[in-house]
């Protein structure tokens, strides 16, 4: 903190002058605030997605909510292709606190049993030759990559002619899966820039422009994916929030152990000289 | 039960009918008068005498939690990697013993790294600890043969990786190589065949030798006593009573003192265990959660950060054949430590500058192998682990030469001890 | 006495203290090593797999003749089905002194299978297939007068592994190794779906 040299013998001189020069800071920041904000603003909208290698997935496995729209939405939108192999309905039922007969109704597809693993109606032959791979497992996707990357891959699908699908991706480049969530998400297209990068001249991505605008506004598509991260995070680990729980428990014990130990181990060192 | 310490003469413990019986049959009563209150361990031990006991509590966890994991993994390339799903999601605390085995690896080497580090501090493979040492050596390398062994068994991507890697490091041998990878891998790539020996290995033969070189461990240390952060034998001033004058009997003193080591170390143990299993991806890479993949390679191979500083030790060597060998004198150097060191003094406290530079310096080289064998190869990475190869084998080599040269303090005559309060 | 590195005269007031600690801490640390044993312990629980395994099972009794019997399995114990005719419910009545248990009283079945026929319903008997005494599947011998067993045998079935004997209802004879009759797992009934491991429909 700087600490202003006041002249004890003119105080009173000082303070105003130091009164007018913070009047004259505030009226300038409120007159250049709405510039600033509408130049971040203007810069934001025509730099959309320049920083998509920070964009963070800010999901919390703690907020049962989303966890459940994501259960909802992940069924709908992913179970097509994806399994959940290692995951029971019943076992979200439990944690996410859904009632079974709302499990059994609104979950489980039918014929099927509130203990069953979520499988895939996809059959894998199929799946080869139309995509040219599987499409994996997602039981453990969030602790292989990082929810980070799976909010970055859900949300940097760009239109692409010259792939199979029509669209690629930034996080996963030629990725095999098609850009399922386009209807919800909107159409949008990449726009590269030249750079000089090792005395050659290389296409960077510079930012998305939206082509087609979905069902969904841009908040809206960002919440709807943060939820399936979000779920799919709490699939990985199911037992996380029962792990932390504990964990305080335990903590708590061992700590009050150890300082029983140490005062144990001081009375007896005592006699030591 | 009385602990507490009796005047000279006084019967050693209290014995009804039942101890009685017991003490007839089996030598109780002797081990407890020779190896617990009757054992006098120098009285000046710091924080860096914990990690023996604490490396011998990691053991036994790593033995009960490895027991429980063996009542519920199924071993076999189609079925390893879906039994630790269901023991983490299926069976009853299945989870938290998986976390406790994992953790505990690496905290065996936690602890095992610290141990080590005190001995090379306080000269504590100097005579007549020599082959106290050699068989601790020999114990850090079953360690290292368990651990990477134990990683394979999930069966993820990094252990099939690691595995590939590791195993074909013996191709290098000249004549035998091939064959021997082959031998060793029992098919013509990493396989169920390979996996179901490595699980009987790691399950059986590996924890057996490790037993019983922990158990020599113990015998050589009891029969030379314990050495100490001032490198004086205490048995040199014994006291009227045939004691030792700087000693304290081991119990109760230092069973007290390592029950409060204990549970300081279990608060850190337990925080991560239930906090941060993975610990960043170090202690449970992010790859391993991927089932095994012959036709995908994960984007860095590296193994545990326990292994990697001999990794990138191997890495910085352009030649395959030539960089296995150094890894070998890597790990034999330390081995020879009893007869390189030819200072007059033991302990770090009463060496000069010269040492304790070199000493310094291979700190410093072995924390940073650690850390550049953590990351891809980069030239700045392979610059800076040849740097740290060149002062960790310094470190050895010149030490005969530098133990000599070196001038040292004068040395006390009885140990250096404050009250504790 | 100077010289040595322990004192070994205590005051009363260390002493006291010194035990108080050494109790506090001993049994801190004896409550923390039962919780965690717990764990391992509760490992050995039937496992979420198992559970979901152990689900009720379903069995269509339209399916089953009158005589017949059926097998099913329900928590992997084995489980008869039997749609018992007249002549064979009337075979139950008039041995009663032959039977260890008659009343089931000393026997394992719910409260709507505590009854002569052990059974919510006359027509249908389910039972658990395992032998009371040491765990074999009695095999069924259900003509009445069987020469192999005895004149007096009404049916039922007969344990191969040590010869214990059960009528129409399960209920075991004197002179049997078992000591009581047959188990009855809970189940329930809803028109002809019969439903083992839940007491309600």
């Amino acid at each position: 903190m700087l600490e202003l040299q006041t002249n004890p013998r003119a105080p009173r001189a000082a303070k105003t002058v130091r009164c007018q020069a913070g009047l004259a800071l505030m009226i300038a920041a409120v007159l250049l605030a709405p510039a600033a904000a509408f130049a971040a603003e203007a810069a934001g909208q025509q730099g959309f997605g320049a920083d998509w290698e920070s964009w963070k997935a800010h999901n919390s496995v703690s907020d049962l909510a989303s966890l459940q729209r994501g259960a909802r939405d992940f069924l709908s939108y992913c179970n097509g292709c994806h399994a959940l192999k290692y995951m029971r309905y019943s076992r979200i039922g439990v944690d996410l606190e859904i009632p079974p007969d709302m499990v059994a109704k609104l979950l489980v597809p039918s014929g099927g049993k509130a203990t069953d693993y979520i499988s895939t109606p996809m059959p894998a032959a199929d799946a080869v030759s139309w995509f040219g791979k599987e499409p994996p497992d997602l039981s453990l996707i969030a602790r292989a990559r990082g929810t980070d990357y799976l909010y970055q891959y859900l949300t940097t699908f760009y239109i692409d002619p010259a792939r199979p699908t029509g669209a690629n991706n930034l996080a996963l480049p030629a990725s095999a899966m098609p850009d399922v969530l386009s209807h919800l998400e909107g159409l949008k297209r990449a726009v590269f820039r030249q750079e000089q990068l090792n005395g050659t001249t290389q296409e960077v991505f510079d930012h998305f422009e939206t082509v087609v605008p979905g069902s969904m506004t841009r908040a809206q598509f960002d919440d709807f994916v943060r939820d399936i991260v979000n779920f799919l995070d709490y699939v990985g680990e199911p037992v996380q929030a029962h792990r932390r729980a504990l964990g305080v428990w335990v903590v708590g014990f061992l700590l009050v152990f150890t300082w029983l130990a140490w005062l144990l181990k001081k009375e007896y060192w005592k006699d030591v000289h | 039960m009385s602990v507490v310490a009796k005047p000279p003469g006084a019967p050693a413990v209290k014995t009804g009918r039942l101890r009685a019986w017991f003490y007839k049959r089996l030598p109780i009563e002797e081990f407890i008068s020779e190896q617990l209150t009757g054992y006098y361990a120098p009285k000046n031990f710091n924080f860096w005498y914990f990690f023996g006991v604490l490396a011998l509590f990691v053991l036994v966890l790593q033995l009960v939690t490895g027991i429980f994991l063996t009542m519920f993994y199924k071993v076999g390339a189609a079925t390893s990697f879906d039994s630790v799903a269901y023991i983490m999601r299926e069976v009853d605390y299945g989870w938290l013993i998986r976390y406790l085995h994992s953790t505990g690896a690496s905290a065996f080497f936690v602890v095992i790294y610290l141990h080590m580090f005190r001995g090379l501090l306080y000269g504590s493979y100097r005579t007549p600890r020599e082959l106290l040492w050699v068989i601790g050596m020999l114990v850090y390398f079953a360690l290292m043969a368990e651990a990477f062994l134990g990683y394979v068994l999930p069966w993820g991507n990094m252990s099939y990786w690691a595995a590939q890697v590791i195993v074909n490091v013996f191709g290098t041998i000249p004549a035998i190589g091939p064959g021997l990878v082959e031998w060793i891998r029992g098919d013509y790539g990493i396989a169920d065949a390979t996996l179901n020996r490595f699980f009987a290995l790691h399950v059986v033969a590996v924890p057996l030798a490790l037993l019983l070189l922990v158990v020599l461990h113990l015998v050589a240390l009891r029969r030379t006593g314990s050495n100490n952060p001032d490198g004086i034998e205490i048995k040199e001033k014994l006291g009227p009573d045939g004691k030792p004058l700087d000693g304290v009997p081991f119990h109760p003193y230092y069973t007290v003192k390592d029950t409060f080591g204990l549970g300081a170390f279990l608060v850190i143990f337990a925080l991560v265990v239930f906090f941060a299993p993975t610990f960043g991806g170090y202690f449970l890479e992010h790859a391993n959660f991927e089932p095994m993949n012959a036709l995908s390679t994960p984007p860095e191979i590296t193994p545990s950060w326990y292994l990697t500083p001999y990794y990138a030790i191997l890495r910085g060597i352009p030649n395959q054949r030539l960089g296995a060998l150094v890894l070998l004198l890597a790990l034999v150097a330390y081995l020879f430590l009893p007869w390189l060191d030819r200072s007059p003094v033991k302990s770090m406290r009463y060496k000069g500058w010269v040492s304790r530079t070199f000493f310094a310096f291979f700190i410093l080289g072995f924390l940073g192998l650690v850390y550049v064998g953590l990351h891809p190869v980069a030239p700045v990475y392979v610059l800076m682990g040849r740097i740290c190869t060149v002062f960790y084998f310094a470190y050895f080599v010149l030490m005969p030469w530098y133990t000599r040269i070196d001038p040292v303090k004068p040395v006390p005559e009885r140990l250096r001890f404050r009250a504790h309060a | 006495m100077a010289d040595t590195g322990v004192i070994t005269d205590e005051s009363d007031a260390d002493q006291s203290r010194r035990k108080f600690l050494l109790i506090a801490t001993s049994a801190t640390g004896a409550v923390g090593a039962v919780f965690a044993a717990a764990p391992f312990v509760t490992s050995w629980l039937p496992s979420e797999r198992a559970r979901a395994l152990g689900v009720p099972t379903e069995f269509d009794l339209a399916k089953l003749e009158p005589g017949q019997m059926a097998i099913t399995t329900w928590r992997k114990q084995p489980i008869y089905i039997v749609h018992r005719t007249p002549e064979m419910l009337a075979s139950l009545n008039g041995h009663a002194a032959l039977l260890k248990d008659p009343d089931s009283a000393d026997s394992d079945q719910p409260p709507y299978a505590t009854n002569a026929m052990r059974s919510r319903t006359a027509q249908h008997l389910v039972l658990i297939g395992t032998c009371t005494h040491l765990g074999c599947l009695p095999k069924a011998h259900f003509e009445p007068h069987d020469p192999e067993i005895g004149a007096y045998w009404p049916g039922g079935w007969l344990c191969p592994c040590h010869g214990s004997r059960f009528d129409l209802a399960g209920r075991v004879f004197e002179g049997s190794p078992a000591s009581v009759n047959l188990r009855v797992p809970p189940y329930s009934l809803s028109d002809q779906k019969l439903t083992i491991g839940v007491d309600q429909a």
